[in-house]
């Protein structure tokens, strides 16, 4: 071939690579260009668009506990109850309820609820959902919290009665967890699971699902409250960098975003923006293998309590905005005691070498802290508590890992120390019960106590609000005392919106509450 | 010709065969459990059970490789275990994207770096050439998702600008599709430049000192005939070798520059399936690049022989 045949044939090839290149195109419409808001005085389109830094892992409710998929089919599904702005439980397709006797709840449903494929909404559905949820078959994530259901009986079109094992005070706030969704069985038999596809009776119906590209949510026309949604549509972008989370907020390319503490700062101050906060249900904690040769010992564990300075964690890593927390954080309100009184909370040094040298370890020992790299403010932690046992003679090597590596250790337990973030739950049974009990399914601190383990059980079967508080204040005593983990500080979390977007306000329960939002 | 690139697609077979063991047998070292890592701290024993067993986890190895290599024999690469996704098509989609990105990069990574290149290459020692080398060494030496970073930072903070959001493929608006890929693109394609014109400038040096130049010139013929017509020619051997290397890699999937783009390319695929432990996607993308390297080296081997006639293959 001369030169000219070569360079013909090269650009042929360069032809035929580009339209093969862009020849996939069936995914890749966009829905939200025609529909950016103006500032002319007419009629904002009512689309908000979201930045999101992870990808939807699946849209199952029943099967997938992932935050970035909880925000997303949380708004297309409903269930039976959900919080109201100050956590207490309303009702959501359930009108009310009554309780005839502590084991027995009977919910009225609301009437002319419809799915999103149009079919009517019936008791049946909400039967069959739970059943879903229970059948070992799915693996369900939240089989655990409803273990405590005996059986489901169906009284009418809507009405609906659980018969629960034994006095249960937990079960009305699991079911205002987003995945007690009430799903339709036809297409659930239709495509298998719900990875793919969701059919639900929330306010937002879904469109369509773009990997690693974008989720595309349009307004329930059909939803049981007609002032609800005002958005006509929702997008949610992946934009796993937070540089470019920032610069698509800062320009308007998207309306609105959850932020880093560091990245609140810089933008606090920018014009057209508005970094919202609120005080998480999450606590950073330091988990203790309870089983450990050295830290078994419960004095080893209260010094290191009183080696921490639980302030300086707040202040350096969380930039001052986090509050020293407990096992329940702050924010679940009086359910939370106040821990900053508490003995092992003072930061004592001499205190904590007085208790080392009790327990036999007066020059100290060598342990390793056990993190995930994945997260900035695990390592930082981790790396300021190697600095503040250190002054006690306490030796503690980091080791950071990957976080599959990481949710690894975690459920196997092979850790003596690991540094990490917990929910709080909307209950305290979950704070103390799932994580503490000794037959706890979260209890991966090898931690056993009977007189705990009692208390806690009393305070899941307790139903009177007072006692239950009583019951739940001492638990959070004695699991200071005993330390199987370190509490230390609970954070806050950042919103970033842009001045066009009206009506938003960020939950602990929920950070992302947008039924209320306008775009103006 | 053809009964060797016959040959080396015959080789293709056992490249592939081999790339498939270690990437199946090394995912399933590196710890982390998959149904762990899908339902979370609050699954029962019972759930994480039945979800390997629904992944065919209980079952030996060598019976998940078989069941794998099975399908992939008959082009079904398997669905991703977290969003049941079938993974062949999806491998497809993000490739398309991932391969205009990787054409508009090396299309400014060329017209950067060669002409840089030549001519630095003729004014050996010059300003031209300091200043040429000092660029090609930024470009080798800054990473490229450094560059990114303060690329969308000055632009967001000093212009107010920021790409579209969202990927849109070419057809479908082909505006907002170039200025999704531009700075990637360019990103890519500076940090591409700085080795094919350091590779270019050296290559033209080499050439240039070559009898034959010095019998060109003596016969009269134009400068501009010597360098384009002679020298570049002869000294695209080593060029191409490092381009055809620049373009198999980032056909492989540019995993940073797709992630701070927010590309839904094949690195994004890549990384995603890792980190959520997805390896039935993972094994199936590298599977997939795996096969686009050889090819891809395959066609700069046959290109040689275009550009060096003395280059035959039997």
């Amino acid at each position: 071939m001369n030169k000219k045949g070569f360079i013909l044939a090269f650009l042929f090839a360069s032809v035929m690579a580009l339209l093969i290149a862009c020849s996939d195109n069936s995914n890749t419409d966009e829905p939200g260009n025609d529909n950016d808001s103006n500032n002319d005085g007419e009629q904002a389109e009512q689309v908000l668009k979201i930045a999101n830094d992870q990808e939807p892992a699946g849209l199952d409710p029943h099967k997938t506990p992932a935050h970035s998929s909880v925000r997303i089919y949380s708004q297309v599904y409903s269930g039976l109850v959900q919080f109201d702005a100050d956590m207490n439980v309303v009702g959501d397709l359930a009108v009310d309820w009554d309780q005839p006797d502590d084991q027995t709840y009977v919910f009225n449903l609301r009437e002319g609820v419809k799915f999103h494929n149009d079919r009517e909404m019936t008791a049946e559905d909400v039967k069959y959902s739970f059943e879903r949820i229970l059948d070992e078959e799915t693996a369900s994530h939240i089989a655990s919290y409803f273990s405590n259901v005996d059986s489901i009986e169906v009284l009418g079109d809507y009405q609906i009665q659980f018969n629960l094992k034994s006095a249960d005070a937990t079960f009305l706030s699991n079911l205002t967890n987003a995945s007690a969704a009430v799903v339709a069985k036809e297409v659930v038999e239709e495509n298998g699971d719900l990875q793919q596809v969701a059919v639900g009776t929330g306010p937002f119906v879904f469109e369509e699902w773009v990997p690693d590209n974008r989720v595309v949510l349009l307004k329930n026309e059909n939803y049981y409250d007609e002032n609800l949604p005002k958005l006509d549509q929702v997008i949610y972008y992946t934009m796993k960098d937070e540089a470019a989370r920032m610069s698509a907020i800062r320009t308007g390319e998207v309306d609105l975003t959850t932020v880093s503490a560091q990245s609140a700062d810089l933008i606090k101050d920018q014009e057209g923006l508005e970094v919202k906060d609120y005080q998480s249900l999450e606590y950073s904690y330091v988990g203790f293998n309870n089983e450990h040769e050295i830290l078994s010992n419960e004095k080893v564990r209260q010094a290191l309590s009183l080696a921490t300075n639980r302030e300086s964690v707040a202040d350096i890593v969380w930039g001052g905005d986090a509050v020293v927390s407990g096992p329940v954080a702050p924010s679940m309100g009086d359910w939370a005691i106040d821990v900053t009184e508490h003995e092992l909370y003072s930061n004592n040094l001499e205190k904590a070498k007085e208790l080392l040298a009790e327990a036999g370890y007066e020059n100290g020992f060598d342990i390793t802290i056990t993190t995930a790299s994945t997260y900035a403010d695990m390592v930082d932690t981790a790396q300021i508590l190697q600095q503040q046992w250190a002054e006690i003679g306490v030796n503690a090597e980091i080791k950071q890992i990957e976080w599959g590596e990481y949710i690894d250790t975690w459920v196997n337990k092979t850790a003596d120390i690991l540094v990490g973030r917990n929910g709080s739950g909307t209950d305290p049974d979950r704070a103390l019960n799932y994580f503490f009990h000794t037959e706890g399914s979260a209890n991966v601190w090898n931690f056993s106590n009977a007189d705990y383990d009692e208390l806690v059980t009393k305070g899941k079967t307790t139903v009177d609000l007072a006692e239950r508080k009583a019951i739940y204040d001492q638990a959070q005593n004695d699991l200071l005392t005993l330390s199987p983990n370190l509490f230390l500080v609970s954070p806050m979390k950042y919103v970033a919106v842009r001045d066009s977007v009206e009506g938003f306000t960020p939950y602990p329960h929920d950070g992302e509450y947008i039924l209320e939002v306008t775009k103006k | 010709m053809y009964a060797y690139i016959l040959r080396r697609l015959f080789m293709l077979i056992p490249v592939l065969f081999g790339v498939s063991i270690v990437i199946f047998f090394t995912l399933r070292i590196i710890p982390g459990d998959v149904a762990a890592t899908i339902l979370g701290t609050d699954a029962t024993p019972q759930a994480l059970a039945q979800l390997r067993e629904d992944f065919g986890l209980d079952q030996p190895l060598y019976q998940q490789y078989f069941s794998w290599m099975g399908g992939v024999l008959t082009g079904d690469f398997g669905e991703s275990m977290r969003t049941g996704q079938e993974v062949l098509p999806d491998i497809m989609s993000r490739f398309a994207i991932t391969f205009e990105l990787t054409i508009l990069s090396a299309f400014i990574s060329w017209i950067i770096a060669i002409p840089l290149g030549i001519i630095a290459g003729i004014k050996r020692n010059s300003k031209t050439d300091f200043g040429v080398r000092i660029i090609s060494l930024l470009g080798v030496s800054v990473p490229n998702f450094a560059l990114a970073t303060v690329l969308i930072l000055v632009l967001s903070l000093s212009f107010s600008y920021s790409p579209p959001v969202g990927y849109v493929g070419f057809f479908e608006d082909p505006i907002t599709n170039l200025q999704i890929l531009l700075l990637p693109a360019i990103v890519l394609g500076t940090s591409m430049a700085g080795a094919v014109m350091r590779m270019t400038r050296s290559s033209i040096l080499e050439i240039l000192r070559q009898d034959f130049i010095r019998t060109i010139r003596a016969k009269g013929a134009k400068e501009r005939v010597v360098i384009f017509n002679h020298a570049l020619r002869n000294a695209m051997i080593p060029i191409l070798t490092i381009i055809g290397m620049q373009i198999g890699v980032l056909l492989g999937g540019t995993v940073i520059i797709e992630q701070i783009f927010s590309l839904p390319g094949l690195g994004q695929l890549v990384l995603t399936g890792i980190n959520q432990r997805d390896v039935i996607v993972v094994q199936g993308a590298v599977l997939f690049i795996a096969f686009v390297f050889v090819i891809i080296n395959l066609i700069v081997d046959i290109l040689y022989s275009y550009l060096d006639p003395r280059i035959t293959y039997k």
